[in-house]
C-alpha cells in the first residue's frame, strides 16, 4: 500500500520537473531577475557593512529604550531606599554640674531672681563652706540651707530686723529758719556746738553741704522754711530694742559672713556697701529642694511621680523615710554621696548620683546596669587616664527599619553591640555604636539588583537610561519631523513659484540659516528656568524651538531639487493635464526630493540628539524628574562626583555617542544607496 | 569683484538686521517679571545706589522696552551702529570691555585646535581617498564619524577623567594654575598653555570629522576625473598625479571651506569653554546667558552672526579668487 503510493508521488514529482524543463527558456524573460528601484536601494544599503552595522544599533536602540522599559522592574522616578548601619550618637555621660530644683512645696513663694541664681549661690556657699546663707530680694529674704552632701534647700525666710551697723546717713533733725535753731530728731541727742549757725549760714538753696568741725552735713529743703540736716555716722542704729550686751561685738564679728548666732537666736545680716542690717530669723517655709544628683531606678522604665524626688531629697538627711506614691521608702545616704532608696521591703528600689548617663536623643530610658556599665568603664578609663573606651552590651535588638524587635511574648530582644566612649573637651561622654536607619540608596555601585547602580536621586540608573532614551530619541524625530514638514512647505513654495516668492522665502532662509541656534536654546532654557516652567512643556517648547531653528537648510535643499525637477517633461505633463497646484507640487515635486530628504532626515536625527543631550547636560533643556540621556550625565557633572560614579555616566554618555554614529552610518549607507554616485 | 563684494556686504547688512531683529523680538518677549527681577536684584545689592522702581524704570528706559518692539529695536541698533553698547549686567563693565578681556583666549584656543586640525585632517583624508576600501580608509571612516558623533560636554567629561581624575596629569578646570602669581612671564606662559591642552584636544577631535570626510570626498571626486585619468595615461608618475594634479584641485574646495572658518575663530567654544572654565568669549557669554545678562547677550548674538555672514562671504570671495572657473557676479 504505501509502496504504490511513493512510486505515484515520485511519478508525479518526475513529471513536474520535466515541465518545468520544458517551460523556462534560456531567452525566457522571467529568468531575468528585474529589481524594482526600492529593491535595488536595499541591495546596495544591505552591502554596506557600516550602514547595516548602523541599523542594527538602532533596532536595538529602539528595543532597548522603547520596549525595554516594559519589561524592566523599575521605573524612571522610583526611588530606592537601603536599609544602613550608622555609627550615631546612642547616648551621653556627664558629671552633673547644674542643681536641679524639685519643688517641695508649691504655695511657697519664691522670687524667680534668687531661682535663677541658684547655682551660682550654691557653688559660691561650697567655695566659702557655708552651710547656711540668707539672700534677699528687695524686702524678701530666702534662705539656702545645705542638708547634706550635694542637697540644698531653698526656703522663704521669715526676719525682723534688729538693727543697722556701719556708716549710715542719720537725720540729725530740722533747721527752721523761723526759730534759727535745729530741733533734733532723737529726744537725747546731745546738742552740736556751733550747728545753729553754721546751718543759718549755709542752709540755702534746695539743698547742699557744708562742714563743721570736720563733719560734712547735708541739708535739704522741707516745708515752711525749714531744712532737713543729715550727716553721716558710724555705729549702731537699732529699730528694735537691742537683744543685750555683747550683740554689738557679735554683730561686728560677723560681718563679711552671712549671719550669726546670739544667745541660742539665729540673726542675718544684710549687707549693702559699708553699712548691714541686722535681721532675727523667725521662721522658714522650705520652697524647693536642689541637687546636683539625678535618679535612676533599678527597673528600666518605671515611672516615677513629680514629688517621689523633693521628698526622697528632703528625707535623705532627715528622717530618712517618706512616701511617694502611696508607698513608703527608706532613703539612706551613701559613702561616696549617693543616696540610696529601698522600699518598703528593703529592697533597693533606686538611687541618686551626681553621675547621669542618658539617651542622646532622650528619646526613651536607658537600662539601670547598661547605665552602670557605662560609668565602670568611665572610671576605669578615667583612672588609666584614657579618653577612649569600648565596652560590649546587649541593647534592644532592631529590625531593617530600625524599630525594636519583640518576640512572641512581647519582651523586648537584644543583641550584643559595640559600644565605643569618648571623652569630649567638654568633659563628656559621648557614646557611640551602629544603628540601623533607612536612607536613600545613593550612588549603589553596580550589582546584580542595579545592573548599572543608582544616581543620587536613588534612582536606578539602567531605568533612568531606557526612559531618557526614549525622550531623546522622541525628541529626535519630532524635531527632525517638524524641521522636514516646514522645510518642504517653504522650499516647495520657493522651488516651484519662484521669483518674488522664492526671494523671499530664499531671504527668510538666509535668516534663520543665521540664526545661532545654540545661543538661542540657551537663553530659552534661561528663561524656561526664571518661570519655573513645569518640565513637559520645556520639553515641547523645545522641540518646537529646535525644529523653528532647523527648517532652513531643508528648505533650501528641497527648493535647489525642484529648481532642476521643476523643468523636466513629468512637470510639463502635469501642467497639461491640469493637476492642482498644491498636488502637483506636494504629490509630484516633492516625493522626487523623498531620497535627498530621508538622508537629511537620518543625519539630522543625530545632531539633535546631540543638540538635546548638551541643554539637558547644562540644565537648560528637560528637567528633573523626567530622564533624558543629558540630565543623566549632568546629575553626576560636579568634579567629585563625575570622579566617583564613573558607571553611571558612561555608560549613557556611550550610548549617546552610538546612537548618532548609528543614525550617521544609516543616513551615510542611504545616500550611498539611492546615488552611488553623489558627493557626499 | 568689488562690486560683488559690496553688493554682498550690504546684502549681509540687510540679514543681519533681520536676525538681530528676531533676537531683540525674542529678549523684548521675556516675561515682563524678568525685568522686574532684575531690577529688584540690582536694587538689592549691597552698595546700589537706586531703589527699584528707579532700576526698573532705567532698565525699562535703556532697553527701550517702554516703547514697543519695534521702536525698542530702533533705539538699540542706533546705540550699536554708534558702538554703544552699554553696561553688562553680569559683569558690570561696559561690554565692549568684556569682550577685549575675554577674545584673545578664545582666539588662541580656536587657532591652536585650528591648526592642529588642519594638519592632523588633511593627511589622513587624502590617504584614506588615495586607497579607497583600504583598511586606512575604513578607519579614517570610522574614526571621523565617531568623532562627528561625540557629544563635546560627554568628550570633555572622558578627558577630563582620563587625564585629570585618573592620570592627574592636567587640572580638571581653570585657567592657570595655583602658583602661577609666583611664576616667571615664561612660566606663566606655559602654566596657562597646559590648561589650555584638554580645551583645545576637545576642539580638534570634535571638528576634525567633518573636515577628514570633507578632504576625503573631495579628493575621491577629484582622483575620478578625467584629468587625472589623463594624467596617469599620460604616464605621469603616480607620486605627482596625487600631489600636484590631485592634491591642487582638492585644496579648491578645503580652502574655501578653511577660509570660511577663519572669522568662527573669534567666536569662542561655548561648551568647551565652559566646561573647562576658560575665561574665553564663549564662557563669558554662556555666564551672561544663564543669568539673562541682556546686553551682552545681544552683543554676543551680534558678533556671532557677523562672523557667521563674514565666514560666508570670505568663503564665496576665496572660491572665486581660487577656481580660474569660478566667475563671481
Amino acid at each position: 500500500m504505501t509502496n504504490t503510493l511513493n512510486e505515484a508521488l515520485k511519478a508525479k514529482e518526475r513529471e513536474r520537473v520535466q515541465s518545468a524543463d520544458e517551460t523556462i527558456h534560456l531567452d525566457d524573460v522571467s529568468r531575468v531577475k528585474v529589481l524594482s528601484p526600492g529593491q535595488q536601494v536595499f541591495k546596495r544599503f544591505v552591502r554596506n557593512r557600516l550602514a547595516v552595522f548602523g541599523t542594527g544599533l538602532l533596532i536595538l536602540m529602539f528595543v532597548f529604550s522603547f520596549i525595554g522599559p516594559l519589561f524592566y522592574a523599575y521605573g524612571q522616578k522610583q526611588i530606592f531606599y537601603k536599609y544602613s548601619t550608622q555609627n550615631v550618637n546612642y547616648a551621653l555621660a556627664k558629671t552633673n554640674t547644674a542643681y536641679n530644683g524639685y519643688v517641695v512645696n508649691s504655695e511657697v513663694e519664691l522670687s524667680r531672681k534668687v531661682v535663677n541664681a541658684m547655682n551660682s549661690n550654691i557653688k559660691s556657699m561650697i567655695a566659702s563652706e557655708e552651710e547656711l546663707r540668707c539672700v534677699f530680694d528687695g524686702e524678701e529674704a530666702y534662705l539656702i540651707r545645705k542638708l547634706g552632701h550635694e542637697v540644698y534647700t531653698l526656703s522663704r525666710a521669715e526676719l525682723t530686723p534688729i538693727c543697722t551697723t556701719g556708716k549710715a546717713v542719720v537725720r540729725i533733725g530740722t533747721y527752721s529758719m523761723l526759730s534759727k535753731s535745729v530741733a533734733y530728731a532723737e529726744a537725747d541727742a546731745e546738742e552740736i556746738p556751733g550747728l545753729d549757725a553754721a546751718a543759718a549760714k549755709n542752709c540755702k538753696g534746695k539743698n547742699g553741704s557744708f562742714e563743721l568741725d570736720g563733719i560734712s552735713y547735708t541739708f535739704e529743703m522741707g516745708k515752711a522754711k525749714s531744712f532737713d540736716l543729715y550727716t553721716e555716722r558710724e555705729g549702731f542704729v537699732y529699730t528694735a530694742s537691742s537683744p543685750g550686751e555683747g550683740f554689738e561685738e557679735a554683730v561686728e564679728r560677723a560681718v563679711g559672713t552671712s549671719g550669726f548666732s546670739y544667745n541660742g537666736k539665729q540673726y542675718f545680716l544684710s549687707e549693702n556697701g559699708k553699712t548691714a542690717a541686722v535681721y532675727e530669723f523667725l521662721g522658714e517655709e522650705v520652697g524647693r529642694v536642689y541637687s546636683l544628683l539625678t535618679l535612676d531606678t533599678y527597673t528600666t522604665g518605671e515611672t516615677i511621680s513629680d514629688d517621689f524626688r523633693p521628698a526622697a531629697l528632703m528625707a535623705a538627711y532627715g528622717s530618712g523615710s517618706f512616701t511617694a506614691n502611696g508607698a513608703a521608702y527608706t532613703v539612706l545616704p551613701e559613702e561616696n554621696g549617693a543616696l540610696a532608696v529601698f522600699d518598703a521591703d528593703g529592697k533597693e528600689f533606686a538611687e541618686f548620683t551626681d553621675f547621669t548617663v542618658r539617651r542622646y536623643t532622650g528619646e526613651d530610658t536607658m537600662d539601670y546596669d547598661l547605665k552602670n556599665a557605662i560609668m565602670d568603664e568611665i572610671l576605669s578609663m578615667l583612672s588609666e587616664g584614657k579618653r577612649t573606651g569600648k565596652l560590649t552590651y546587649p541593647l534592644p535588638m532592631q529590625n531593617e527599619t530600625g524599630s525594636y524587635v519583640y518576640d512572641d511574648s512581647g519582651a523586648l530582644q537584644y543583641n550584643d553591640a559595640e559600644l565605643t566612649i569618648t571623652q569630649r573637651d567638654t568633659g563628656e561622654f559621648v557614646i557611640n555604636c551602629e544603628q540601623i536607619i533607612y536612607v536613600i540608596n545613593m550612588y549603589e555601585a553596580p550589582s546584580s539588583r542595579h545592573i548599572l547602580g543608582t544616581d543620587g536621586d536613588g534612582f536606578d540608573v539602567l531605568a533612568r537610561i531606557m526612559y531618557g532614551g526614549r525622550i531623546s530619541l522622541m525628541v529626535g524625530f519630532v524635531v527632525v519631523f517638524l524641521e522636514i514638514l516646514l522645510g518642504i512647505i517653504m522650499g516647495g513654495l520657493a522651488g516651484y513659484y519662484g521669483k518674488w516668492v522664492d526671494n523671499l522665502i530664499m531671504r527668510l532662509v538666509d535668516i534663520f540659516y543665521c540664526l545661532p541656534s545654540m545661543p538661542i536654546m540657551i537663553i530659552l532654557g534661561a528663561m524656561m528656568d526664571a518661570l519655573r516652567m513645569n518640565t513637559y512643556i520645556r520639553l515641547i517648547i523645545m522641540m518646537a524651538a529646535l525644529g523653528l531653528m532647523g527648517w532652513a537648510g531643508v528648505a533650501r535643499l528641497v527648493r535647489g531639487q525642484i529648481l532642476s525637477l521643476r523643468e523636466q517633461e513629468f512637470m510639463v505633463a502635469t501642467e497639461a493635464t491640469g493637476i492642482k497646484v498644491r498636488s502637483r507640487i506636494f504629490r509630484h515635486l516633492v516625493p522626487n526630493v523623498m531620497p535627498q530628504l530621508i538622508v537629511t532626515a537620518t543625519m539630522g536625527m543625530g545632531s539633535v540628539i546631540i543638540m538635546e543631550s548638551t541643554l539637558s547636560f547644562l540644565g537648560l533643556g528637560v528637567k528633573h524628574p523626567l530622564a533624558t540621556w543629558g540630565t543623566i550625565i549632568n546629575s553626576v557633572s560636579s568634579a567629585s562626583a563625575m570622579a566617583h560614579y564613573a558607571f553611571i555616566w558612561i555608560p549613557v554618555g556611550l550610548l549617546i555617542c552610538l546612537t548618532v554614529i548609528a543614525f550617521n552610518f544609516v543616513g551615510d549607507g542611504l545616500r550611498d544607496a539611492y546615488d552611488p554616485k553623489s558627493k557626499r | 569683484m568689488f562690486k560683488y563684494t559690496v553688493k554682498r556686504l550690504l546684502y549681509s547688512a540687510i540679514i543681519l538686521f533681520f536676525v538681530m531683529f528676531i533676537i531683540y523680538a525674542l529678549m523684548y518677549n521675556m516675561p515682563m517679571s524678568f525685568v522686574e527681577t532684575k531690577a529688584r536684584e540690582l536694587a538689592s545689592r549691597p552698595g546700589a545706589t537706586k531703589s527699584y522702581a528707579e532700576w526698573l524704570a532705567d532698565l525699562n528706559a535703556q532697553y527701550g522696552m517702554d516703547r514697543g518692539v519695534v521702536g525698542g529695536y530702533f533705539i538699540w541698533i542706533g546705540n550699536a551702529v554708534r558702538g554703544n553698547w552699554g553696561d553688562s549686567w553680569a559683569w558690570t563693565i561696559p561690554v565692549t570691555q568684556v569682550f577685549k578681556n575675554t577674545v584673545w583666549y578664545s582666539f588662541a584656543l580656536s587657532m591652536v585646535s585650528y591648526v592642529f586640525e588642519i594638519l592632523i585632517a588633511i593627511p589622513l583624508g587624502i590617504t584614506a581617498a588615495k586607497k579607497q576600501y583600504s583598511f586606512a580608509d575604513y578607519f579614517t571612516t570610522v574614526f571621523s564619524m565617531i568623532c562627528i558623533s561625540m557629544p563635546t560636554f560627554f568628550l570633555a567629561t572622558l578627558l577630563k577623567y582620563v587625564f585629570s581624575v585618573k592620570l592627574g596629569w592636567f587640572d580638571l578646570s581653570g585657567m592657570q594654575g595655583r602658583n602661577y602669581m609666583n611664576l616667571s612671564d615664561f612660566g606663566k606662559f606655559l602654566d596657562v598653555a597646559k590648561h589650555f591642552v584638554l580645551p583645545s584636544i576637545t576642539l580638534i577631535i570634535i571638528n576634525i570629522g567633518g573636515l577628514m570626510r570633507y578632504t576625503r570626498t573631495n579628493m575621491l571626486e577629484v582622483l575620478n576625473a578625467d584629468y587625472i585619468r589623463t594624467a596617469r595615461a599620460k604616464g605621469v608618475p603616480e607620486k605627482k598625479v596625487i600631489n600636484v594634479h590631485a592634491f591642487r584641485n582638492t585644496l579648491i574646495p578645503l580652502i574655501t571651506t578653511l577660509g570660511g572658518m577663519l572669522p568662527g575663530l573669534f567666536s569662542g567654544a561655548l561648551i568647551t569653554e565652559s566646561l573647562f572654565a576658560i575665561r574665553g568669549i564663549g564662557y563669558a557669554s554662556y555666564t551672561s546667558m544663564t543669568q539673562a545678562d541682556i546686553p551682552f547677550i545681544m552683543f554676543y548674538l551680534s558678533f556671532i552672526s557677523i562672523l557667521t555672514l563674514l565666514g560666508n562671504l570670505i568663503s564665496d570671495l576665496l572660491y572665486g579668487a581660487v577656481d580660474p572657473r569660478v566667475r563671481l557676479s
